[in-house]
């Protein structure tokens, strides 16, 4: 799994017609590569500022670090494989999901023992399964992604553009006749849209 | 005859009903469409927007919200995977609240809330359902494409669950028999029977399983 050590400016959009952008980054667009990946997102409600999610046994923790013209800056902070050690899930994990600890039984934890011991009783530690299919395009020097994302088995899509760069990021928006008004939406906050988890606002539709 | 078999669709007859969600029902909305008898033009295609209440301690009441009316079907039996489900009540908001204190909330199974109003708007009970920890209202959107095969109504529908999109198949009738012969014909024979609260627990991830496909 590649991973990138750098916080990056996002801007990210979900819904079922994105054809007019994909199109449009199929022209524009220098390189593209496809990857299929399963995640496991852990989705406290209380958190809207750590995305925690779980891929090929790797916990993958990303901070919110700032909001500027719309976009969001994310930054990386903590990627490491299970097993975990149980001072770890403590003071990183349930630390960034913002709930307190639950009672731990064993000094380390497999990703298995880590979901159905810790998280699966929890019911304030809601889980979605997100299978993404994602197309990578660059352009304007920002990575860009149309992904195909199945969220515990319904289908939606996505699509980002990213860079260290905000001006960079606001400038391809343009580039992609992407509408001033359209919502920045992260990952775990659509998640927790569908799953139910926080309010839908009134343009959250199919 | 004809014309006697398809207003089953208006009556209130208990049906038996074997229902499935996944991603891709493709051949079996090819077989329904190329087997069905020709249906009433009301049924070729609706579009409707829905709110489901669903409940953490409850699989046998199913409780729908449409253009501001309550409509709650109670599970009665499952006879050879098929399920039948019976009208339980309807009503519409604004509703007393004697009635949602012993009407519709024991529907639920939970345990009922504080009231503080004499009346509720539909808005004022989805708040109470939200602020309920085993409640929760999900915003369903159907578009459902009707046919009628060997004298049971069917359907093939897209629908988005908190926008996120599913496609479900039916096929319904009284006799059990025609079920089971359509299943096969349309097929989806061994796949399992998923109903709309399952699918729906199964999105919102209050059920860890699998959809058909």
């Amino acid at each position: 799994m590649t991973k990138h050590t750098e916080a990056r400016y996002e801007f990210r959009i979900f819904g079922l017609d994105l054809q007019p952008y994909k199109q449009k980054l199929a022209e524009l667009s220098e390189k593209s590569q496809t990857r299929q990946m399963q995640w496991v997102y852990l989705l406290a409600t209380g958190n809207t500022d750590n995305n925690v999610k779980i891929g090929e046994g790797v916990t993958d923790i990303k901070v919110l670090k700032e909001r500027y013209k719309g976009l969001e800056l994310w930054s990386p902070f903590f990627v490491r494989e299970f097993p975990l050690h149980t001072d770890v899930i403590k003071t990183v994990v349930f630390s960034a999901l913002g709930v307190s600890n639950p009672k731990f039984s064993r000094i380390e934890y497999t990703l298995e023992q880590f979901i159905a011991e810790l998280i699966t009783p929890d019911r304030n530690l809601p889980v979605a399964y997100v299978n993404k299919k994602r197309q990578g395009y660059y352009l304007n020097d920002c990575i860009a992604e149309i992904a195909e994302i199945i969220v515990n088995g319904a289908f939606i899509k996505t699509m980002c553009i990213e860079s260290e760069n905000p001006e960079k990021v606001l400038a391809t928006k343009k580039l992609l006749g992407i509408d001033e008004s359209l919502e920045n939406v992260n990952y775990p906050l659509a998640l927790k849209r569908i799953m139910g988890l926080v309010g839908l606002p009134e343009n959250w539709k199919k | 005859m004809i014309k006697e078999k398809l207003n089953v669709e208006e009556s209130q007859a208990p049906r038996f009903e074997f229902r499935t969600f996944g991603r891709d029902f493709e051949e079996t909305a090819f077989l329904m469409s190329r087997l069905s008898v020709p249906v009433p033009r009301q049924m070729w295609e609706r579009h409707s927007e829905e709110i489901y209440i669903v409940s953490r301690t409850n699989d046998v009441n199913n409780t729908k919200i449409r253009d501001g009316k309550i409509d709650i079907k109670t599970f009665v039996q499952n006879v050879d995977d098929l399920e039948q489900w019976n009208p339980l009540l309807k009503g519409e908001f604004p509703m007393k609240v004697e009635i949602l204190k012993k009407e519709i909330f024991p529907v639920f199974k939970v345990h009922i809330p504080k009231f503080d109003k004499n009346e509720y708007t539909l808005d004022g009970f989805l708040k109470i359902i939200n602020h309920h920890p085993d409640l929760q209202a999900v915003k369903v959107e159907k578009e459902r494409f009707g046919y009628m095969v060997n004298d049971t109504i069917c359907e093939y529908a897209n629908v988005w669950i908190n926008g996120a999109m599913l496609v479900t198949v039916n096929s319904e009738s009284t006799v059990i028999n025609d079920i089971k012969k359509t299943i096969n014909d349309i097929a989806v024979e061994g796949i399992e029977n998923i109903n709309y609260l399952q699918a729906i627990k199964r999105v919102i991830g209050w059920i860890e399983k699998p959809l058909a496909n």
